[in-house]
């Protein structure tokens, strides 16, 4: 029961941070048909930033200026060099952000070094926000969480609720339409790559403080993200976020589940020949937990490959 | 077509005669140039004909050399006889076969979600190997001995060497001969237009596996040859910047031109050889260009090449070299300005650095860079990258406009002389 409760609390809170950056990956998909490969990236950047100035000058001004400066690098890229290449297709486009991702790995490694930095929340916030099993629970999983479902609620309304909201999802559907209606679409995109950047900087400059800040972070979640927009369908807010939650769910139990094909033939009289065959049949699930999310992946491609909640193919 | 096998013998005759003149270093170099060319075309074969974007082809890469380990682990514990000139033939036979599996799964879709789909295969690879000891030998990998055969030893880096050049050799053959079949002629189809492939009678689906499984065969014999050449292996075979390298070099040299991956490939991994050992910054310098090329040279190094060929003779020297020199002069400023920060940086913000810093109570000292001693505060410092950065941005507009009349003119001489062209055609045919 102990390790339901804490596994089910810690997968919301890794799915919600999941969310955080797969939010702006999925609009910015949905609106330009872009896969932003350096969206991982700005979540790198957003925590390095946020580590600059919390060490600097003070930890909520990093979470502050953090997703300003990320989401201004964002719309300098969409504009000064996306669309350069939007001529030459999405092809190049995809080509162009994964060059961008390199950079940017290598510029942090460049100024703060191939090794992990020390960024962490300040000490005031290292408390617990409550106790189950005789454990605590630290307060700053939750802040992470809240911080997450406030941005959902936010974009939610924003997009449903406002008339901006309304000029960009007719931007997304029919962008000729939406330009003959006297809406500068091209202004929209850059608002949402922008807004979509700036999200992603603030995960990064919130999560930074909990989870290592190191120049491998950006690749690390990048690939999960990816599978995140896979699974949730691309384009789909509402997908990528029942997506997020079961990625995060399903690492967070696997990691503390020490079953094995082994196990599971056991069932059935095999077991004993399992183990004597070993190799794939002995893997524990705990040891395998990071391959999860890519066999969930691989899974719902093939039972449903537009994703839970995605229209297009 | 003459003047290209006489090209391509030169290369072949350079690339047999010149190595054992080399020192072992540049061996091992040549080596790995003619993995990473290997590897690139194995990969164009996927993106450049049948417009696939994969990024994770580091799977059947690392799928490749850890087959081989395993068969030259065999041979060496005499569990079977084996002629070790053969042994990425493993390789190949692994890749095909995980090429087979895999690429079933990523060409049900296409686009950016095929892209996705094969990330997610190669992560899949690079997150069970550590824990797979039986297959993958966990995190410490394989290890393994080349075994001498019919006389030959395969302890010299030379007969590695010339080993892989004959595999790299025969399989870029073999993707040239593909090209020239029907089956090829199909895969470009596939590319330029899928619906009209299915419209046809063709099962796109399968031509796809088919496709993704000799892309990923070759693949799986550069790894291999990689598996030769190191005797040992593990599971960084599979990580994303394997995956990334090869797609960098294949882009760089041009996916539209058949030499362009090799050619990407040659420069980098032997640029890499030559100054990796200066500077670190050299990924950073990669990403750099693969950027500007993706901004600017959409059709990379090989497509600026054939651009040039063909159009050769209505290129005006003189005024084409005007437009070079002033834009070469450009690159020279901006390049070194960039560079000079760029190492000033890696310097300044070094591990190294700091612990001096730490040991002269946090005063600044002078840094060394290109054999002078630089105050890291002193405006002098600055002035010289910056004055570059100035002479070279001033500079540029004009450049561009330079290189864009000059295209312009010689496009126009050869629009006006296909029509020249088709006009004598018509007359000629009125006349019959």
């Amino acid at each position: 029961m102990e390790f339901l409760i804490i596994s089910t609390l810690n997968g919301v809170t890794y799915g919600l941070l999941l969310f955080m950056v797969s939010a702006g990956l999925t609009l910015i998909f949905g609106m330009m048909g872009v896969l932003n490969f350096a969206h991982a990236s700005f979540y790198m950047l957003g925590a390095y930033i946020a580590y600059t100035v919390a060490t600097t000058i003070n930890f909520w001004l990093g979470l502050l200026v953090a997703p300003i400066l990320v989401g201004l690098l964002g719309i300098f890229v969409e504009r000064n060099l996306l669309r350069r290449v939007h001529a030459y297709g999405h092809a190049h486009e995809l080509l162009l952000t994964f060059g961008l991702a390199f950079i940017f790995e290598e510029l942090i490694k460049l100024i703060y070094g191939d090794f992990p930095v020390n960024y962490s929340m300040p000490d005031y916030l290292r408390f617990p926000a409550f106790t189950i099993f005789g454990t605590d629970y630290p307060f700053y999983r939750v802040f992470i969480g809240l911080v997450a479902v406030g941005m959902f609620v936010f974009l939610y309304l924003l997009l449903s609720r406002t008339r901006a909201g309304l000029v960009v999802r007719a931007a997304e559907r029919l962008p000729v339409m939406a330009e003959s209606l006297g809406h500068n679409v091209p202004l929209v995109f850059m608002g949402v790559f922008g807004t979509g950047a700036a999200f992603a900087g603030l995960a990064g400059a919130v999560a930074g403080a909990f989870f290592p800040t190191n120049p491998n972070m950006a690749i690390e979640l990048g690939v999960i993200v990816f599978v995140v927009v896979v699974v949730g369908g691309l384009g789909s807010l509402e997908g990528s976020l029942a997506a997020s939650l079961l990625i995060g769910l399903f690492s967070s139990f696997a990691v503390g589940l020490d079953w094995s094909l082994a196990g599971l033939l056991s069932w059935v009289g095999l077991g004993d020949w399992a183990r004597s065959v070993g190799g794939l049949f002995t893997l524990t699930l705990s040891s395998i937990s990071g391959t999860v999310p890519f066999l969930l992946m691989l899974i719902v491609l093939l039972v449903r490959p537009a994703g839970l909640m995605g229209e297009r193919n | 077509m003459l003047a290209r096998i006489a090209l391509i013998a030169g290369l072949l005759i350079v690339l047999i005669a010149v190595p054992p003149f080399l020192g072992i270093g540049w061996q091992n170099a040549l080596t790995n140039m003619l993995i990473a060319s290997l590897f690139a075309m194995a990969f164009n074969l996927l993106v450049g004909q049948a417009g696939l974007l994969s990024f994770g082809h580091a799977a059947f890469f690392g799928v490749g050399a850890f087959a081989t380990l395993h068969l030259m682990g065999a041979i060496e514990d005499r569990i079977i006889a084996f002629p070790t000139p053969l042994l990425p033939l493993a390789g190949a036979v692994a890749g095909i076969l995980v090429g087979a599996f895999a690429g079933y799964f990523a060409t049900m879709r296409s686009g950016v979600y095929f892209a996705l789909v094969t990330l997610a295969i190669a992560e899949l690879f690079h997150s069970l190997a550590p824990h797979w000891d039986g297959l993958f030998g966990g995190e410490a990998g394989l290890s393994s001995m080349r075994m001498p055969w019919a006389g030959l030893t395969f302890g010299s880096p030379l007969q590695v060497y010339y080993l892989a050049l004959g595999w790299t050799v025969v399989s870029i053959f073999l993707l040239w001969a593909y090209t020239r079949t029907a089956f090829g002629r199909l895969t470009l189809a596939l590319r330029d237009n899928e619906q009209r492939v299915r419209f046809m009678g063709y099962n796109a689906h399968t031509t796809k596996v088919i496709i993704f499984s000799i892309s990923a065969m070759f693949s799986g014999i550069a790894g291999a040859l990689l598996a030769v050449s190191n005797e040992t292996a593990n599971y960084s075979l599979f990580s994303t910047h394997v995956s990334a390298q090869v797609v960098l070099h294949t882009f760089v040299g041009g996916s539209t031109v058949f030499f362009g991956p090799a050619i990407g490939a040659s420069i980098f991994t032997l640029f890499a050889f030559y100054i990796s050992e200066v500077t670190r910054t050299w990924l950073l310098y990669q990403g750099l260009i693969f950027v500007l090329v993706m901004l600017y040279a959409p059709q990379g190094i090989g497509g600026l090449v054939q651009t040039h060929i063909q159009h050769w003779s209505k290129i005006s020297w003189p005024e084409l070299g005007r437009a070079y020199a002033v834009a070469a002069a450009v690159a020279v400023c901006l390049t070194s300005a960039l560079v000079f920060v760029v190492e000033s940086f890696a310097i300044i913000f070094s591990p190294e650095y700091a612990a001096v810093r730490g040991r002269l109570d946090g005063a600044w000292p002078p840094f060394k860079l290109f054999g002078l001693e630089w105050e890291v505060f002193s405006p002098f410092t600055w002035i010289i990258p910056l004055g570059l950065l100035a002479v070279g941005l001033l500079l540029l507009p004009t450049a561009r406009r330079m290189l864009r009349e000059t295209w312009n003119h010689i496009l126009e001489r050869a629009e006006a002389a296909r029509i020249a062209k088709s006009e004598i055609q018509l007359a000629g045919a009125v006349e019959s």
